[in-house]
């Protein structure tokens, strides 16, 4: 019969979606917030690249009412439905162009844009308007954001709370199997460049990153210990010359040009700010000073030029650190 | 001693305390350099001795360090000699450069450029300082000016007006970082803004030691008039010093000494207060002494609290003005109790 065959393969088909839809109302735990949905947010308003193009990545796009706070151009992929959505504000919106798209959600990437001080506004105003607010884990497990400028980590960087913002998204939209496939790419992608890595002979290698600087010359803002960008270089077997556990410490050019790293990654960005957002005024700057071009990784072009979004706890982190495992195994067979 | 041999030990020994500040900022370091390889990129550089040194090392001696220290120097020269014109002409104890609203003027300038990304790139933030501070000067001048029939005459006037100038300027900094409001432009700023010398090469150290070396000849020239205004400006006029043109000539020369530094190195407070008081406390009031003591210690004083911001933390380096304030602090509070015994 072949009726209740069909329906049985439909039910089967059917089982893992059904295992993991999501039971409302749903109450979930975040950055010290329990939040509790009743169903799946009509519409959402992001507040950063990263929480951004993780609801696309989910298909979610079609959901988002607005989006702030961009480093740099959308990843490729995404763009035909970015062009669909209101841009905000490059940089932080005001809190009314906000609640002004009637969201459901607000997900935002740093608390210093929705958080305790946050500049966009707190999260109870959010609540009180009975708008739903998210912060990425990614900003707040094992971080104080009310300590020093860019907070203060207390914990090194764990990508489990990447994996956990992808997760909970996908829960309170109601596609969790999405989440999940979006888990298993990335962490299968990562243990790709990793193994990679592992298998090369290049045991030794070390590694700086520079993000920017507030000025050319000055003390550069270099990736440290604790943050996104030192968990990538750990993770990939690359020793961190920068050993202060801040995330984005300011380091002297004395003290990188002495540790002689065998690659410098630098971050590219659309940000212009500061002079060095430029990553090819970092370059120059490299090459024509006196002490930074005698640098074995700028004399031998050993610079690995990655996105600045690939250093932020978002789904672009894989891409950086494929990125900087491809320069390690270009870098292993010019020394062959 | 014939007074010319005098003068001329005095400043063969002047010169040799300053080259041994220089040395000790040369050698000391964030990183370590052995004292051996210091003295070999030394005499390699200053004599060709060609002995085989580490590019790298190399580097950092000449070119960091030895440019650094002299920056440094220079600066707090320049600060120093600052603070004592403006001591003299005001006869106000706690003048300073900053009084004039210069160092406002320079933050609003650097911040304009870095934050409101004024001159998108193409400006940095030391030129926009210069021109903030020299933009805060010519409007506190002009107000000093148009206060009174006066004009500059009466101290009180532009020390009323710089402080009007410095509210202003530091009501407009606020704005724009309030305005901006991200956490990692607040820092940069705030490294810049409480002064920073990690970023000066051998081109900053000609230009400040120029404008150090040229302050210093406006001072020592205009030294006897100097003295004369510690009477006030009515005595100065009484033994015939051109008051109008002399004061002109003086604040224009702290003015643009303040300017240039401050763009250069960022806001390092307190220099100028503290280092003419401490002079004056070594080698008495006369300004042909008191100017170039000044001078002297300002410079080992900024090379000092530049070398221990770059070695009181181990692998970070703190912000200058962070030191010199610490200092600088409870001097001012010193002096501030001192003159609650009715000196002005």
């Amino acid at each position: 019969m072949p009726m209740p065959r069909l329906a049985l393969s439909l039910l089967l088909a059917a089982a893992p979606l059904a295992a993991n839809a999501t039971d409302y109302p749903l109450r979930l735990h975040n950055c010290g917030y329990t939040l509790t949905f009743d169903k799946a947010p009509a519409s959402a308003v992001t507040i950063g690249q990263a929480g951004t193009e993780m609801l696309y990545a989910l298909g979610l796009g079609d959901k988002l009412a607005g989006t702030a706070l961009w480093f740099n151009a959308v990843q490729p992929q995404f763009k035909a439905i970015n062009d669909k959505v209101p841009r905000l504000a490059d940089n932080d919106p005001s809190f009314e162009a906000v609640i002004g798209k009637r969201p459901a959600l607000v997900v935002s990437q740093f608390e210093w844009m929705v958080g305790k001080e946050g500049v966009v506004g707190t999260r109870e105003q959010f609540h009180d308007l009975r708008i739903a607010s998210y912060a990425m884990p990614s900003d707040c497990e094992g971080k104080n954001n009310l300590s020093g400028a860019d907070g203060t980590r207390t914990a090194a960087y764990d990508v489990n709370a990447l994996y956990k913002s992808v997760q909970q998204l996908a829960q309170i939209f109601d596609v969790e199997p999405r989440g999940k496939a979006l888990v298993d790419e990335l962490k299968q992608r990562q243990a790709r460049a990793v193994a990679q890595l592992q298998g090369s002979k290049l045991k030794d290698l070390t590694a700086a990153l520079w993000f920017s600087s507030a000025d050319l010359a000055i003390d550069p803002y270099m990736a440290g210990q604790k943050g996104v960008a030192g968990y990538m270089l750990q993770t990939l077997g690359l020793r961190n010359i920068v050993g202060s556990a801040e995330e984005w410490p300011t380091v002297g050019w004395e003290t990188i040009a002495r540790a002689n790293p065998s690659i410098l990654i630098i971050a590219r960005m659309d940000r212009r700010r500061f002079p060095a957002d430029d990553y090819r005024k970092k370059l120059e700057f490299l090459k024509q000073d006196p002490v930074t071009r005698h640098m074995d990784a700028v004399k031998n072009e050993r610079i690995v030029i990655v996105d600045a979004d690939a250093l932020q706890g978002s789904i672009r982190m894989v891409d950086g650190m494929e990125q900087i495992a491809q320069a390690a195994l270009k870098l292993q067979a010019r020394a062959r | 001693m014939h007074p010319i041999v005098r003068i001329l030990l005095l400043t063969g020994a002047a010169l040799a305390l300053l080259a041994l500040a220089v040395l000790l900022g040369v050698a000391i370091g964030e990183t370590s350099i052995a004292p051996g390889v210091v003295w070999q990129v030394l005499a390699n550089q200053l004599a060709g001795a060609g002995y085989p040194v580490d590019p790298i090392d190399q580097g950092i001696v000449w070119n960091y360090r030895l440019a650094r220290a002299l920056v440094a120097a220079s600066c707090g020269a320049g600060l120093a000699i600052s603070g004592v014109i403006l001591q003299s002409l005001l006869r106000n104890a706690l003048a300073e450069p900053y009084l004039l609203g210069i160092s406002a003027g320079a933050s609003t300038g650097a911040v304009l450029v870095s934050v409101a990304g004024l001159g998108a790139g193409a400006i940095s933030m030391t030129t926009g300082a210069f021109f903030g501070a020299v933009c805060a000067f010519a409007l506190v001048a002009l107000l000093a000016h148009a206060a009174g029939s006066g004009g500059l005459r009466n101290g009180a006037q532009i020390v009323l007006a710089g402080i009007a100038g410095s509210q202003l300027f530091n009501a407009l900094t606020s704005l724009i970082i309030t305005k901006s409001g991200s956490a990692e432009q607040a820092r940069g700023i705030m490294f810049w803004l409480l002064g920073n010398l990690s970023g000066v090469r051998w081109s900053d150290t000609l230009l400040t030691a120029a404008v150090a070396v040229a302050g210093l000849a406006v001072c020592l020239w205009h030294a006897r008039a100097l003295d004369a205004f510690t009477f006030g400006s009515e005595s100065a006029a009484a033994l015939g010093v051109p008051v109008r043109r002399v004061q002109l000539v003086l604040l224009l020369a702290a003015a643009l000494i303040t300017a240039v530094m401050v763009s250069i190195v960022g806001a390092i407070g307190f220099v100028g207060l503290v280092i003419p008081h401490a002079a004056r406390f070594l080698v008495g009031v006369r300004h042909r002494r008191l100017i170039p003591a000044s001078a002297l210690i300002g410079a080992i004083f900024l090379i000092a609290a530049d070398v221990i911001s770059r070695t009181l933390l181990p692998g970070q380096v703190l912000p200058i003005g962070v030191i010199t304030a610490l200092v600088g602090a409870p001097v001012f509070a010193a002096i501030l109790l001192k003159g609650r015994g009715g000196r002005t």
